[in-house]
């Protein structure tokens, strides 16, 4: 409604700001239905004449030119009833669509739809749906690295745009670096590549990157945000939930460069692969991160069949871009896909043997060498012992039976290290029977249904087997038109801020178009040919459009706000995880440690405890568990690490494939205030107490450590004056002093130190520190 | 080619939030999105891009702010609203075959034995509105209230049923009511967060951070949590040693910094950074200055119940009075201790109710009286109830101990609310004679969120967000207004 009042509302802006192409107020001569009346039609009419049948009104369906005949003569729009409705005067109650709709065409709107009519009415299959076919690589005057380039300054040129030059080397340097490692570079690892003078020194750069454990590290967020991953299992009591071996296993996979199909099939179905190892078998955890409802009172089978909803759901966001949660209780309202084809998807999930019970089995233990072994022994001895006692009379051999409750007792003890939630498809007669669930409720049945895959999507494969593992291949099958689509451009989102479809979410009939369609193509063939993700990702970073210099004058500003063009290089705030770990990184406190049981850094007491559980305050890890990389900080749904959340971080309870990036004012009391951006500053200054002579020296080393490049001297001077402003202030309160600068036990001058800290604290605060530049 | 510069107010606003969340005055094309939620001329005001930037209503709201009491646990209603004679005199017989059949309870299986209230009940104010002495200090503000007694909800366990209550669907996931509010009305105050949610007892509700989260609309809109013991709102106080003078320094230079970045790069969305910081050094100020009850008069103090340095819910209402005072446009407390299982003393429908209800009671009723005196009673909209209701038969695990408790209960319960156009003294809806069924006026939780958000000045079907493809609202696919219970 907002959406559809927008359009008509924009198009008159545009006329009057003259700030966007032309494209926009212009009715375009030649209409193509998926760019101009899809949209137009499914935000206006397929709600009540699509593909729904049970709330469809007079039998008319727009979504098919079959369904549409009685309503549209192709090439005369006066003869067509849907042009005749939707222009009748507002007071004529036939007028559509209805007033009571709220929904209203823009002039623009009928312009186009009377426009289509007279062009012959023709229908296209929505363009997600269609195989991408290999586009010709469009040629361009500017200088390009890849084909990327290619097709982004084609579309420059036709818009009478151009690139902008090359960021500067320190730039370069800082922004592949976090873009890959979610970590700056070392600054002697950027002063080496500035001043290298080889060639190919910035491809060298980006592969040192790429082979950083930190790569994965840094990889592992996106994923784990579309995984729900998350250390409790939610509701209303939130019980902490060990699951954290699928956390190192996505991170280890990322690092491995894991073909992605590989990581399809091990994740959907790893349990289901002839003689799984232990890695694929913990990838099952991926739809083991559902939630468990552990509060008194509730069915375990009404929550099994919502994770398994969810499990459904999140399938097809992750690797179709559909969102087909809307066919659980009736047949989808915009994209052909009907209930039951909905619940023949649920079968495919709707067999595994977890049931929502409060110890999460079945799950996969890990012993450490030693208690495995006892285990055995144990085994062995209590089997041998049980098999002498066998026939024997309960008074006699008392020493046997004393000694084989000691050894019961001493293996009930025993403990695995860890363990992790998993999959396991069930056999036989438990294995459930799938029913229609009419409106969503697993209480109110209808016919039963078998395993199969929607029709409007490509076939199942030929002697495939109808179960996970059949489904996974063919989620990744070549036929698959989206998969690779969808995956290509959510790895094209993160690098460069913004989806080719923005929508990265939603590539059904309701989602936006591609901004660059043929690249989009381009890119998705290229990553289905080998799924290799470094490989890809590697050669966005290489592109020309990456690398080019972020700096925008006010006129191209308005242009295109959102840089969706790429005529100046991505410039998008951090994500919570980046922000912390970089500050952590520039004052040195940032430990290496990799992978391993979550961990509690300094979070300041809440006060308060989940519903029915326990308190969701917690005690702090100890020594350099403090200061892991975020990716390893306990992550409880009712209570996720607020200074995180704080910058966007999901709490992870369902699936999430865009994060927000905000900008608000609590974001600015974290970098001030919280106590581990506080420690950060002064372990700074102490860094640059100890190992410089002058203010100058002081601040230059500051800056660098957490932006890389040199201050210009304006800046440079303007921190000395802080610092002289600061000392000069703190040298009259010397114990507030000490308290600011952290109480160093080393301090001889409390003011210089505190002076410091706020010029670190100050440093650490900069726009540019939050944004990639 | 494909036009990549039209999209949805959703899409617009996202990037409203981050590039201009205050303070630009550039007439972009999001201020007029958001200005599409009002298509009565735009305030007067300086056209902003500031999503929480004061808007008006489609139409004339008779409520422009919200207090939302909510008491975790689901009070039972048959012993506070409801009255329900019959039941008594039947109390201890089994309950009716006709009243189990198909139905799922929480902890209660087999035939249950009907449980008639302890509370004495009687008529109150003019109107004569059935009250039980468990909630006695109502007893004076009844003039002022309707009470809803035929709620129904889908949902018989804490955590969904909070879900649906406070965001419209049963899980995780969706936008709660307050952020619905200040996506539609924005804030009308600058320095604190328009959207404030306070926890009394120590325990978060079972629906989690989900009864104040943003869902999909951008997270300016969540609830924050202020405590009212401690730091009001997390990371508010600068560090040990760092005065206001030092930090006003430290600003300073961070500003000209940011100012030179700005002008190197030409992003707006720095300087929307640079008054985030004007804002987070003047909400230091504001919000301790709000959340500091002790300069209160006494007088008010002793109405409440408060006392400074207390985290309890009279001290939470008194600040929620403080708050909506300054422009905080939605206000909501969570207060623990109300499962009337019997499963302990504090839970019996008895002595357990009539503590439990008094104290919190006479909290609710000073902050309605409160409000009237200030005259901000007749544009807030107060609400005081739970999640769902509770059977009218013995809890089964508890059934053979001493004390009395109820199990959950979805079908019928009731509610309290006062002020923004509510009519005031009035009764609406009934259930049958042993309470287990809407006989009249059901009120569905999605009809309730209709009409709250009407009176607020919504069309609450076309206050919508679109995400994944599909316009949401809070009321998803269903509600209508209940007009009975408006002024």
């Amino acid at each position: 409604m907002v959406f559809a009042r927008f359009f008509t509302k924009c198009w008159v802006v545009a006329l009057c700001a003259g700030t966007l192409s032309p494209a926009v107020a212009q009715v375009p001569k030649t209409i193509d239905f998926n760019r101009d009346v899809r949209p137009i039609l499914s935000n206006n009419c397929f709600q009540c004449h699509g593909p729904d049948e049970k709330t469809r009104k007079a039998r008319l369906r727009l979504d098919t030119p079959e369904g549409a005949a009685t309503a549209i003569v192709p090439g005369q729009p006066d003869a067509s009833e849907l042009i005749i409705r939707i222009t009748a005067s507002p007071d004529d109650a036939s007028r559509m669509p209805p007033a009571k709709t709220g929904k209203t065409l823009g002039p623009r709107d009928v312009a186009i739809l009377q426009q289509w009519v007279q062009q012959g009415a023709k229908y296209a299959p929505h363009w997600a749906y269609v195989p991408p076919k290999p586009p010709v690589i469009p040629t361009t005057q500017f200088r390009t690295v890849n084909p990327i380039d290619a097709f982004l300054w084609a579309r420059l040129e036709q818009e009478g745009l151009k690139p902008q030059p090359e960021a500067d080397r320190y730039t370069l340097a800082r922004r592949v670096a976090l873009d890959l490692t979610g970590l700056p570079p070392t600054l002697e690892e950027a002063e080496a590549f500035v001043t290298d003078t080889a060639a190919d020194a910035y491809e060298k750069f980006v592969d040192r990157q790429l082979a950083k454990p930190a790569f994965g590290e840094h990889w592992a967020r996106l994923w784990l945000d579309l995984a729900r991953y998350a250390d409790s299992a939610g509701y209303a009591d939130d019980p902490l939930r060990t699951i954290w071996k699928y956390r190192d296993y996505v991170i280890e996979s990322f690092n491995a460069n894991k073909p992605f199909d590989q990581f399809t099939i091990e994740q959907l179905a790893g349990d289901l692969l002839p003689q799984p190892t232990i890695e694929q078998l913990v990838a099952t955890a991926f739809h083991r991160n559902t939630m468990t409802n552990s509060e008194g009172g509730t069915s375990d089978e009404e929550f099994r069949n919502v994770a398994v909803v969810d499990r459904v759901n999140t399938t097809f966001t992750v690797w179709m871009g559909t969102s087909i949660g809307c066919a659980q209780c009736h047949t989808h309202k915009y994209d052909p896909i009907t209930q039951k084809e909905y619940f023949e998807v649920f079968a495919f999930f709707n067999n595994t043997a977890d049931a929502d019970r409060p110890d999460e089995s079945p799950t996969l233990p890990f012993w450490s060498l030693r208690d495995f072994l006892r285990k055995m022994a144990l085994e062995q001895q209590i089997a041998a012992l049980e098999a002498e006692l066998k026939g024997k009379k309960p008074e006699e051999l008392k020493p046997q039976r004393d000694r084989l409750a000691t050894l019961k007792k001493e293996l009930a003890a025993l403990k695995p290290a860890t363990s992790v939630p998993i999959m396991k498809e069930l056999v036989g007669p438990q294995r459930r029977k799938t029913r229609i669930q009419f409106r969503g409720n697993f209480l109110d049945l209808g016919d039963e249904v078998r395993e199969g895959v929607p029709a409007v999507f490509h076939p199942f494969p030929e002697g495939m087997p109808k179960n996970r593992l059949g489904f996974a291949r063919w989620l990744i099958s070549r036929e698959n038109p989206l998969t690779a689509r969808v995956i290509a451009n959510r790895f094209w989102e993160q690098i460069f801020g913004t989806g080719i479809v923005r929508t990265s979410e939603e590539f059904g009939i309701q989602g936006e178009l591609p901004s660059h369609p043929e690249l989009l193509d381009w890119l998705a063939l290229d990553f289905q040919r080998d799924w290799n993700v470094k490989r890809f990702l590697k050669q966005l970073v290489m592109s020309a459009a990456y690398r080019q210099s972020a700096a925008v004058t006010a006129a191209q500003y308005e242009r295109d706000p959102d840089n969706r063009l790429l005529a100046r290089g991505p410039r998008v705030r951090l994500t919570a995880e980046m922000i912390r770990d970089q500050a952590l990184f520039a004052a040195g406190l940032l430990s290496p440690k990799m992978l391993g049981p979550s961990v509690r850094p300094f979070q300041p007491s809440l006060g308060v405890s989940a519903a029915f559980g326990g308190s969701i305050d917690w005690k702090m890890s100890d020594g350099e568990d403090r200061y892991r990389r975020g990716i390893y900080t306990q992550w409880r749904r009712s209570n996720p690490y607020p200074s995180m959340s704080t910058f966007d971080a999901p709490n992870r309870d369902t699936c999430v494939v865009r994060r927000n990036r905000t900008n608000t004012p609590l974001q600015a009391l974290v970098l001030m205030n919280d106590p581990v951006y506080v420690e950060a500053a002064q372990a700074l200054a102490q860094k640059a107490r100890t190992s410089t002579s002058t203010p100058d020296e002081a601040v230059v080393m500051i800056f660098r450590r957490c932006l890389i490049r040199p201050p210009s001297p304006e800046e440079q001077k303007r921190l000395v004056q802080l610092f002289t402003d600061a000392r000069a202030a703190f040298q009259k309160a010397p114990a507030q002093a000490q308290q600011f600068a952290g109480n160093q036990p080393t301090s001889r001058d409390p003011a210089t130190d505190a002076a410091l800290t706020l010029v670190a604290s100050v440093v650490l605060n900069l726009d540019e520190m939050v944004m990639k530049r | 080619m494909y036009n990549t510069m039209k999209r949805p107010t959703s899409e617009r606003l996202l990037e409203a939030t981050r590039r201009t969340f205050l303070g630009s005055s550039s007439l972009g094309l999001g201020a007029l999105a958001l200005s599409l939620l009002s298509p009565a001329p735009a305030p007067a005001a300086r056209p902003s891009d500031n999503p929480l930037a004061p808007k008006k209503p489609p139409r004339r709201p008779t409520a422009k702010r919200v207090i939302y009491l909510h008491m975790s646990g689901a009070p039972p209603h048959l012993d506070i609203f409801d009255y329900k004679p019959e039941l008594q005199k039947r109390d201890g017989q089994n309950c009716p075959a006709e009243y189990l059949q198909g139905k799922r309870f929480a902890f209660t299986s087999g035939v249950p034995k009907l449980l008639g209230t302890r509370q004495p009940f009687r008529r109150c104010g003019h109107a004569g509105i059935w009250m039980s002495d468990a909630v006695q200090p109502l007893h004076a503000v009844a003039d002022d209230v309707t009470v809803i007694r035929s709620m129904k909800t889908d949902e018989f366990n804490h955590a969904p049923a909070e879900l649906l209550l406070f965001t419209g669907f049963a899980r995780q996931g969706r936008p709660s009511f307050g952020a619905w509010t200040c996506y539609g009305l924005g804030s009308e105050n600058d320095n604190l967060p328009g959207f404030v949610v306070l926890i009394s007892n120590g325990v978060q509700p079972s629906g989690g951070q989900g009864c104040w989260g943003s869902g999909f609309l951008p997270s300016v809109f969540q609830g924050v949590q202020c405590r009212s013991k401690g730091e009001p709102v997390l990371y508010l106080s600068d560090p040990p040693g760092l005065d206001r003078d030092l930090r006003r320094l430290g600003l300073d230079a961070l500003k000209d910094l940011n100012e030179w970045q700005h002008q190197e790069l030409g992003h707006p969305e720095t300087r929307t950074r640079i008054a985030q910081y004007e804002l987070a050094f003047r909400m230091q100020l504001s919000a301790n200055e709000v959340m500091d009850i002790s300069r209160e008069p006494q007088k008010i103090l002793d109405a409440y119940g408060a006392k400074p340095g207390a985290g309890s819910f009279a001290n939470n209402c008194l600040l929620a009075r403080r708050l909506i005072e300054r422009g905080v446009r939605f206000v909501q407390l969570f207060d623990w201790g109300w499962d009337f299982h019997g499963t302990n003393p504090k839970e019996d429908i008895r002595d357990g109710l009539t503590q439990k209800g008094t104290i919190t009671t006479q909290a609710v009723a000073a902050l309605i009286k409160d409000l009237k005196s200030r005259g901000l009673l007749q544009d807030t909209l107060v609400i005081w109830g739970g999640e769902f209701g509770r059977t009218p038969f013995r809890e089964g695990r508890t059934a053979g101990g001493s004390i009395l408790g109820r199990d959950h209960y979805p079908d019928c319960f009731s509610l309290l609310l006062a002020g923004g156009g509510i009519k005031a003294g009035y009764t609406h809806g009934e259930t049958d004679e042993l309470g287990f069924k809407v006989t009249q006026d059901e009120v569905h939780v999605h009809d309730l969120q209709a009409t709250l958000l009407h009176c607020l000045g919504f069309d609450h079907t076309q206050l919508t967000f679109r995400f994944q493809g599909r316009d949401y609202r809070l009321t998803d696919v269903h509600g209508k207004v209940v007009s009975a219970i408006l002024q």
